[in-house]
């Protein structure tokens, strides 16, 4: 039930997001350009804390 | 005695221009830190190390100073659409008031409410949670950025409503064209990037210092490496968007596209040059020196090689009919508001689309009053109404280069340190480190250049091609409005003075982790407000 209840939940984020798209792509797209950016933004930028992680590890075995 | 006191509308536009420009010193770093904030946070809830757990309490705890200070210097300018420009909030208060209101609707409940549960909500939300919440403080604080700057795109681009004769005011039509106005979108997206960029060089520079007084260099190397990324990739995309912008003025707003680049004269040929360095001279309305790079004008407004860009003398002769034919609109307006006929609705519906010059015109008629120009006269009249049409180029001009060569310095200055970050040498580089430190308020000056830019190119409109700034001010004695500029001044200047001292005291003090740290009195168990000096730093 939980694991239903979960990809409902996912499958009603997922239609939203497509509206979403649909809507800020017909009529503004530098929103949608936006909402996309900066999602980009912030994961690149987790992505360069994760891998300072993955860095030091390395460090780490390495000495 | 003139209707309108110049004196008085100076004195109104510089007490705007001031608070916003004071108030701008805050709102980029809260739009910025609060994205960086959620990447932080995203850091923590995948890696589990309470190093990044630490990293957005303290980052947000600059924040949370920030955003209190700021927010109070927003409020008044709300209420100076009342008191200074109660002819603007009567010509367009129908659809500029919509916006705002939201605007308040976001910041004072949305924003707050989930700011109060970023910072009290540690110990009582679940990771996913309090996850969820810090980027919903981001969304909520961009989206209220987003409000002011649609009603801004209002002013740049009138979309959306129509002017009613039978009210004298502009009236909504589309609720829609005036959210998804190309100008709006374009500049939410510059201004709201803009503020990552000042996010993301804040962290950086702060955290340059704890390298280079070699303090809490795991947290500082940490926060440099998500910042450089972060910073970097947002002003490639503020460069980009702020082309975009420039695309939309040349298409909306010629005088603005061309005082922004010093062009006085028409371009005839692709090899019109773009100017680095200029000297205008509004008087003479020549550059009196310049130094130009060919080939790159056209293409880089116009995208295309062969298209002519109007210079601001051109545009100030294509101008004349317009304000001849808006003449002929105010003076069937003026009728029709007495005697509500057909034939003078008819008159100025042929010619609402100038109305705007012909209130432009009002201010170099005798006493004021279009009616009192006599044929003799007109042909000076609309001469002068036409050197009216363009903004100030000297201002326009620098403060748009400013912006853009600070733009172009972060670039690499953000590369620089991503790849030294990368490299794991940042401490071997002191020299770039020290760049990093001294250039924290540079993307806020880039900000309010960028602000400067927008507003001194829009006039002599506040409403462009609609109402003069000139006719949207309200009335007062030069008194009030002395005394009112001086209090604003003071009280503003103690504004900044105590968020540069709680700013400077709370970055010296640094980053603490309060994990295993019993509450000092007075502190409660509020991590975030917990007195410094007494934590172990458990991640170094």
């Amino acid at each position: 039930m939980k694991t239903f209840t979960k990809f409902l939940g996912l499958a009603v984020v997922l239609l939203i997001a497509i509206v979403l798209a649909v809507l800020c792509g017909d009529y503004g797209p530098w929103y949608f350009a936006w909402l996309v950016g900066t999602t980009m933004i912030i994961l690149i930028a987790v992505a360069g804390g994760v891998l300072f992680e993955t860095q030091l590890e390395t460090q780490k075995k390495g000495s | 005695m003139p209707l309108i006191d110049p004196t008085v509308v100076d004195l109104s536009r510089l007490q705007f221009a001031l608070t916003a420009l004071y108030h701008f010193l805050f709102v980029p770093l809260t739009l910025g830190m609060t994205m960086i904030l959620a990447a932080m946070e995203t850091t923590y809830v995948i890696t589990g190390k309470q190093v990044y757990k630490d990293m957005t309490q303290f980052w947000g705890k600059l924040f949370g100073i920030n955003f209190a200070i700021g927010v109070a210097t927003g409020l008044t300018m709300e209420f100076e659409f009342g008191t200074n420009w109660s002819m603007f909030s009567h010509f367009v208060g129908d659809v500029f008031g919509t916006p705002l209101a939201i605007e308040g609707l976001m910041a004072f409940f949305m924003e707050s409410t989930f700011i109060g549960l970023m910072f009290f909500g540690w110990d009582r939300l679940s990771k996913p949670a309090h996850l969820a919440i810090t980027y919903l403080v981001a969304l909520a604080s961009n989206l209220s950025a987003l409000w002011i700057l649609i009603a801004n795109g209002f002013m740049q681009d009138p979309k959306g409503a129509s002017f009613n004769p039978d009210t004298m005011r502009m009236q909504f039509n589309s609720f829609v064209q005036l959210v998804f106005s190309p100008d709006a979108q374009a500049k939410f997206v510059h201004t709201s990037i803009a503020g990552f960029v000042t996010g993301a060089m804040f962290v950086m520079g702060v955290s340059a210092y704890y390298l280079l007084t070699n303090r809490h260099k795991e947290f500082a190397a940490r926060s440099i490496r998500m910042a450089a990324v972060f910073g970097l990739i947002s002003t490639l995309a503020v460069v980009t968007l702020g082309d975009a912008l420039g695309r939309l003025d040349d298409l909306l707003q010629p005088t603005k596209i061309a005082a922004i680049e010093g062009l006085w004269h028409t371009t005839t040929s692709p090899a019109a040059p773009w100017l680095v360095a200029a000297l205008p001279d509004d008087k003479t309305q020549s550059n009196v020196f310049e130094i130009g790079v060919p080939y790159v004008l056209t293409p880089l407004i116009t995208h295309t090689f062969d298209k002519s860009i109007p210079g601001l003398i051109d545009l100030e002769g294509a101008a004349g009919p317009k304000i001849l034919n808006g003449i002929k609109a105010i003076d069937a307006l003026q009728q029709y508001s007495t005697t509500h006929d057909a034939a003078s609705l008819a008159t100025f519906k042929q010619y609402e689309d100038d109305m705007g010059y012909g209130f432009l015109a009002q201010q170099n008629a005798p006493n004021q009053d279009l009616n009192a120009i006599t044929p003799a006269e007109m042909p000076a009249v609309v001469q002068q109404t036409e050197l009216d049409t363009v903004p100030n180029v000297f201002v326009t001009f620098w403060a748009f280069r400013i912006m853009m060569f600070l733009g172009f310095y972060f670039i690499a200055l953000f590369a620089f340190m991503a790849y030294f970050s990368l490299k794991n040498q940042l401490e071997n580089n002191r020299f770039l480190l020290k760049l990093c430190m001294i250039s924290i308020p540079a993307p806020i000056l880039a900000c309010e250049f960028g602000w400067i830019t927008a507003e001194a190119g829009r006039q002599p409109w506040s409403v462009y091609g609609w109402l003069p700034t000139f006719q949207a001010a309200s009335s007062h004695n030069v008194g009030y409005m002395v005394f009112s500029l001086i209090g604003f001044a003071l009280l503003y200047s103690l504004f900044i003075a105590a968020e540069l001292y709680l700013m400077f005291k709370y970055a010296r003090l640094g980053p603490q982790s309060h994990d295993h740290a019993a509450p000092v009195a007075g502190t409660g168990a509020l991590p975030m407000f917990a007195k410094p000096g007494f934590a172990a730093k458990s991640w170094e």
